[in-house]
């Protein structure tokens, strides 16, 4: 069981190559985070996996527990069990949070099955008190007028409810103050299971300190260049991303 | 495949079905039991043979005739107006189908094939639920009109505008042709040379409806042109509340609906009108609505709509007491092969007077929305006030809105603001939304949804089949 | 003068062609669209007065006042060019169009009343071009900066109609400001300007033009403005108006490559029985430009002001951002002020949004000042010029602002003395 990533490659529509041949596998159970500067891939990698229309994909494989999800819709890829938090969430005026979740999850139950709004409200607040959300929350418009911080607990949020197998939060620590940072990785701390595979986007170290990870690999123009233990965070902190430049270690 | 195909392609199912109203419900026909028909054309013979028909009085017959006139007068308008106008042949359309009947008090005297379209379109049933009056017109004449026995008691007065300006000519009369004149525009002129059916309504002083009254209106007729004539007068300090629905089944050729509809405030009253338009898409639609509110009164039109192929409709607010005020709420969804032509006059006639326009439009498809307003707030006038806002949400790069408006304010002691603006789904939104397992289809109606959500709940709940559907979608997603 | 200079075949030819046009277009009337809440009887040209009076050229360019050391000036005295000083590189063109015609033909042909008039003065524009006799024609080729501006004096003396045109073509990567006043020679005599300026903006290149029109209030004014803003292309276009009896004020921009920008400014302050009349049309031909649109009016006296604006994109215009404001400040109780804010869009990704208010001074805002020890009166004036100034800052030139400043001053001190 694993998110398994082959020999990826994917352009813009202009044809410039972005991702030169991405390999990564995670497994159920683990974390993972890729760290590289800015330009890496790290977040083009992330809405490759996604499904985002603006990529192409010119080369390789997304598999899902040994399915080839290349070929799926980008909804398919979410109900298949694709998570992906995102950098800038968009808003959706006049959508309240609590129908978009009700939405997302009544698009995975089968034709005729509707969600037991009883049950759904009392799993949607007790994630929400776990985040330090405030009640209001659930009839304001998804994301409209939210604070940077209030975007991202929110994407927790509904990563919590939508329970993924795999998780891909991209650059989920920009724009938090550490209060806000404790709390997210709470969230993501509690989602934590045999059964679920996360990948952690970063630039910074700091979010590590919090969600530990199992492995950390390195990106860097298009391709992973480094992969190696929770330490490899913390020599690329102290380092700076230069040493990697050195020949003996790409 | 690109956004716009696939939206296109996703539109035609999910989103459409979504985001538009069923309206397969009002598609089916019966054949004609018609025993008056005036037949093709129309001349002063036709205006006579409704006359005849109806057996009118003088005043109305002559009333009728210059009517006939001033319609023949003037030409079509489109120095300003859609070209689609000229599609309109007069010349093959009738003007008056009966089975001269008289209106039926209950159901069960209503012929079975009436009944039953009534009964397919949900009618009975709203009525016993929570209407306090239903009058259900197919095609010339009402078919059904009642109200509930404790309101004749309080003097309401629910009828049609035939019996109204038989019966109640001392209050019809003085207001009747008086808020829109026989001459307003092409459309007003025809239909008082051949109005017929629609509702005559007096609510007396301090009276105020706890349910709405509600028309229905239904074309069964091929090639057929609907004109009801809608006169509510509401005394001091009463209130009611007005809904009007109506469908047509969809055939080859056009169909013309033309109405006319008046309404009176007098000093402390209020009349809310509501209206979900549904008719299909061969009909074209060309109403003229306006209301005179006087002192401490208030009209509001609430107005949805979302069928015919070409729709013209300004509902309008005259505010002649002191302290009047006028509202129009107003959501408009154009499909491919329709043009809803929309918009809002407010007209201050006294000081403190204060009017509201909130218009959002759809466009979907190659359909086309259009905003027109007026605001004319005259000189040696004080303290009035209007506010316009008008959004428009664009599904898909073939679809089109315009917005026109005209404000005019003379002297210094009144304030307007107009907000305009357009936008659209983007992809990034429906990226976001597809991620977390919405299809296209289902993301975009929930977008829709969002988009006119604050306006749908300024619609009675209960109402309308049509709307229902419509709330639906939003309750879907909404529980407490 | 060079009025004696003959004219290319080309000119000729569509001198007499416009000619035709003009006397077979019929005249607005009540109920045309373009001319709604217009007052049509100001179209009545027959009623010029006052002896085409002997004004004296040297007091006239001794009032062609403007700001210090302009790069080129011109003054025209009833479009016959009576002064000129240009210190300019020779690769600029900037010329009289009278020798222009003649030493440029091809270029002027190339760029000369290229775009259709759709805002109701066809006839009027028909009539410019069979009639135009004089005004600048300026050319920066690729890559020239102009940093300083050059400025044109328009006079009318006596009951003539004028003709004056300005025509501007910037190159690839150049820079230009320009400046048109319109003056009257004296306050009495009832002159005409049918004014016409072509506003060429060429890739990556800043044109900015400014037109003060302050003629005297027996006097009428035509202006068309026509814009082209090709890719990158930055174009910004404003109008003043403190004078005439009647203005009529039909600006054009057409967005032509991605990336353009066109700025669309006017500030108007109508008194006594002034009458202001402007259109305008966004024409997003191109996708992805931005345009913006803000004018603003501030009504004295009976005066009167119609602005209808039109945001038009085009079906392949995606990606459009288009924005445009009106707003009237009503100063008196016989004011009017009428707004047609429009919007046809057919694009698709489409940012567009227009706004019209129509208010008086809160008198909370008079109360603030008058706490601070401002009389109401001083307040009011300051208040009011503070809402041009918010446009007047937009064109981001010191020495023009306070040129645009003393005109608005000038007319604030003539309504304080009413």
């Amino acid at each position: 069981m694993s998110l398994q990533i082959n020999n990826l490659h994917a352009t813009l529509e202009n044809g410039t190559e972005i991702l030169k041949g991405v390999n990564l596998e995670i497994p159920a159970g683990e974390i993972h985070a890729i760290m590289g500067p800015n330009g890496s891939g790290k977040s083009t990698l992330s809405k490759v996996i996604a499904g985002h229309e603006s990529y192409v994909p010119t080369a390789g494989h997304v598999l899902l527990d040994g399915i080839d999800i290349s070929e799926m819709s980008i909804d398919e890829r979410s109900r298949a069990g694709i998570f992906l938090a995102f950098q800038y969430p968009n808003e959706v005026p006049g959508v309240s949070n609590a129908n978009f979740i009700r939405a997302a999850l009544q698009a995975r139950l089968p034709k005729g099955e509707e969600i037991d709004a009883v049950a759904y409200y009392k799993s949607l607040y007790e994630k929400m008190d776990l985040l330090e959300m405030d009640r209001k929350f659930t009839g304001r418009a998804v994301n409209e007028g939210f604070s940077g911080g209030e975007k991202k607990r929110n994407e927790i949020l509904q990563m919590m409810m939508l329970s993924p197998k795999y998780c891909i939060l991209d650059e989920t620590d920009s724009g938090l103050d550490i209060d806000a940072l404790k709390i997210v990785a709470k969230g993501v701390n509690a989602m934590r299971s045999p059964e679920r595979g996360m990948l952690l986007i970063t630039h910074y170290q700091r979010l590590l300190d919090y969600i530990k990870p199992d492995h950390v690999h390195v990106m860097a123009e298009g391709r992973i260049v480094k992969s190696g233990g929770p330490e490899l965070a913390l020599e690329l902190e102290e380092k700076g991303y230069d040493f990697l430049k050195e020949p003996a270690l790409a | 495949m690109s956004y716009q195909e696939t939206a296109t392609a996703i539109l035609d199912e999910e989103t459409h079905d979504a985001i538009n109203i069923d309206r397969t419900k009002g598609d089916f026909t019966f054949p004609e039991r018609n025993k008056f028909d005036a037949g093709w054309g129309l001349s002063s013979k036709t205006v006579d043979y409704i006359c005849d028909v109806k057996k009118d009085p003088d005043w109305v017959r002559e009333f009728r005739h210059k009517a006939l006139a001033v319609f023949e007068s003037k030409p079509m308008p489109t120095n300003w107006a859609t070209e689609d106008l000229n599609n309109i042949h007069f010349d093959k359309i009738r003007y008056y189908l009966s089975d001269g009947e008289k209106p039926k008090r209950t159901w069960d005297e209503v012929p079975a094939e009436i009944l039953e379209t009534f009964e397919r379109l949900g009618i009975p049933e709203q009525e016993r639920a929570f209407l306090a009056g239903v009058e259900a017109q197919y095609d010339s004449e009402a078919a059904y009109s009642n109200m509930k026995e404790e309101l004749t008691k309080q003097g309401v007065i629910f009828v049609t505008s035939a019996e109204g300006l038989k019966e109640h000519e001392e209050i019809f009369r003085p207001w009747f042709g008086k808020v829109i004149p026989t001459g307003d525009n092409k459309f007003s002129a025809l239909n008082s040379a051949v109005f017929s059916g629609g509702s005559f309504i007096y609510i007396p002083k301090g009276v105020k409806l706890k349910q709405p009254l509600q028309a229905y209106f239904r074309i069964n007729s091929e090639s057929f042109g609907q004109f009801e004539r809608t006169l509510i007068i509401a005394d001091e300090g009463s209130e009611v509340m007005y809904m009007e629905g109506c469908t047509a089944p969809k055939f080859e050729t056009a169909t013309l609906h033309s109405a006319v509809v008046e309404l009176v405030a007098l000093k402390g009253a209020k009349i809310q009108y509501v209206t979900v338009q549904n008719w299909s898409s061969n009909v074209f639609n060309l109403v003229t609505k306006r209301g005179l509110a006087m002192e401490d009164a208030e009209v509001r039109w609430i107005d949805c709509n979302i069928g015919s192929r070409l729709t013209m409709k300004y509902p309008g607010v005259i505010m002649k007491g002191e302290r009047a005020r006028g509202e129009v709420i107003s959501i408009a969804l154009a499909n491919t092969g329709q043009h809803q032509d929309t918009g809002a006059k407010m007209i201050h006639a006294a000081n403190n007077t204060t009017s509201n326009v909130v218009s959002k439009s759809i466009s979907v498809g190659k359909g086309r929305s259009t905003y027109r307003g007026q605001v004319h707030i005259p000189k040696h006038l004080k303290g009035c006030k209007n506010n316009t806002e008008c959004d428009a949400l664009l599904i898909n790069s073939n679809s089109r809105t315009d917005t026109y408006p005209a404000i005019t304010v003379k002297g210094n002691r009144h304030a307007t603001q107009h907000e305009a603006s357009v936008s659209q789904v983007s992809e990034e939104m429906l990226f976001y939304m597809q991620q977390r397992g919405l299809n296209e289809g289902q993301a975009m109606s929930l977008a829709v949804n969002g988009f006119i959500n604050d306006l749908v709940r300024e619609f009675p709940m209960e109402y309308s089949v049509e709307l229902k559907r419509l709330i639906d979608l939003e309750m879907e997603g909404s529980v407490g | 003068m060079s009025s004696t200079t003959t004219l290319p075949t080309w000119l000729q030819a569509r001198q007499q062609a416009a000619q035709q046009r003009y006397e077979s277009t019929p005249t607005p009337k009540r109920g045309d669209e373009a001319w709604r809440f217009a007052n049509i009887k100001q179209l009545n040209f027959e009623n010029l007065t006052g002896i085409p009076a002997p004004a004296d050229p040297a007091d006239l360019i001794s009032r062609s006042v403007g700001i210090e050391n302009p790069v080129a000036k011109f003054v025209f005295l009833n479009d016959e060019l009576i002064h000129s000083k240009i210190s300019l590189a020779d690769a600029i063109i900037c010329l009289p169009l009278v020798e222009a015609f003649e030493k440029h033909s091809d270029l002027v042909e190339q760029h000369f009343m290229k775009q259709e008039t759709r805002l109701g003065s066809a006839k009027y524009a028909a009539l410019h071009e069979a009639s135009v006799r004089n005004g600048v024609f300026v050319h920066v080729p690729e890559n020239q900066i102009i940093d300083g501006t050059i400025e044109v004096h328009h006079w009318i003396s006596g009951g003539v109609t004028i003709f004056p045109h300005t025509l501007i073509v910037t190159g690839k990567s150049s820079k230009v400001r320009v400046v048109d006043i319109f003056h009257s020679a004296d306050t009495e005599t009832s002159g005409l300007a049918i004014a016409f300026n072509d506003l060429c903006a060429g890739q990556n290149s800043r044109l900015d033009y400014i037109a003060i029109q302050a003629l005297n209030e027996v006097s009428r004014i035509i202006s068309i403005n026509e814009t082209s803003t090709a890719r990158d292309a930055r174009a910004k276009g404003f109008v003043l108006n403190t004078g005439a009896a009647w203005a009529r004020n039909e600006s054009l921009s057409r967005l032509e490559g991605p990336g353009a920008h066109s700025d669309m400014l006017s500030v108007s302050i109508p008194a006594r029985e002034q009458e202001y009349d402007q259109r305008t049309f966004q024409h997003h031909v191109s996708e992805g430009a931005y345009s913006d649109l803000l004018y603003k009016n501030t009504l004295y006296g009976h005066s009167k002001t119609v602005f209808s604006g039109l945001i038009f994109v085009d079906e392949k215009a995606h990606h459009t951002d288009a924005y445009q404001t009106c707003r009237n400040l009503l100063m008196t109780d016989d004011c009017e002020a009428n707004s047609m804010p429009g919007l046809e869009i057919n694009a698709d990704q489409v940012k567009c949004s227009h706004g019209s208010t129509s208010a008086q001074i809160s008198d909370e805002e008079i109360f603030y000042l008058q706490a601070r020890g401002i009389d109401p009166v001083r307040a009011r004036q300051l208040i009011a010029r503070g809402f041009s100034v918010e446009v007047v800052e937009r064109l981001e030139d010191e020495a023009v602002e306070s040129l645009v400043l003393s005109y608005i001053d000038e007319k604030f001190n003539g309504i304080a003395k009413d």
